[in-house]
């Protein structure tokens, strides 16, 4: 018997993408839009934020971003999921789109994580690699021999 | 001639992981579905044998049934 799996590691919600949720505005006038993201994981977060260029200060449950013109602020859900809330110059479009941008970098981070914890612990499970590839969606597939577990 | 058992591993770049086994033979490829979950932290979103299931459905009864003449 085979067996095929798709798999999510616990660093992604279920949410399929980054949606906007809810759009207002503050105290001054200015609008402020809230995107729900897919990203559970904080120091991924903040890594995959400095990749997209952003400045990032870290307190407590909350991260802040500041863009040339855009500040985000990204706080946890009940469900440990972050959302961030968008201010300055943007609208829900661009607010999604920054969050898009975000959420491939997020991905991946959690992409080269997953393969660093694979090839640190499959030895440990009694898998072997055999083969590694790279294919041209930038995706990363391993071949492991099964062996006996330690 | 039984396949090698191995597992196929993909991480796509947006950090989704699929996996496949091949030539593993009765449950045992269940037994690895745990065993990535706790490998890669992460929880499995969909699952479906793949034809080795059928062959190994039909295999099944046959070494059954040999094995119980044998002991006669």
């Amino acid at each position: 018997m085979s067996v095929s799996l798709i798999l999510l590691p616990l660093a992604i919600s279920a949410v399929v993408a980054a949606h906007a949720s809810r759009t207002a505005k503050d105290e001054t006038g200015r609008l402020v839009c809230h995107v729900q993201t897919r990203m559970r994981n904080p120091g991924l977060l903040a890594d995959a934020l400095r990749d997209t260029g952003a400045e990032v200060t870290a307190q407590d449950d909350t991260l802040v971003a500041n863009w040339e013109g855009v500040r985000a602020t990204f706080q946890r859900n009940d469900d440990d999921v972050w959302t961030a809330h968008l201010e300055g110059s943007v609208d829900d479009r661009r607010a999604v789109e920054i969050v898009a941008g975000v959420d491939a970098a997020y991905g991946r981070q959690v992409q080269s994580a997953v393969l660093d914890r694979l090839r640190e612990h499959a030895p440990a499970a009694g898998l072997r690699l055999e083969s590694e590839s790279v294919g041209a969606d930038a995706s990363v597939s391993l071949v492991f021999a099964v062996e006996g577990r330690e | 001639m039984v396949d090698k058992a191995r597992i196929e591993v993909t991480v796509g770049p947006d950090g989704v992981v699929s996996a496949k086994t091949h030539g593993l033979l009765g449950d045992t490829c269940l037994d690895y579905i745990a065993v990535l979950e706790d490998l890669l932290e992460a929880r499995t979103a969909t699952s479906e044998y793949t034809d080795d299931y059928t062959r190994t459905r039909e295999r099944v009864p046959l070494a059954q049934e040999v094995r119980h003449v044998d002991g006669k």
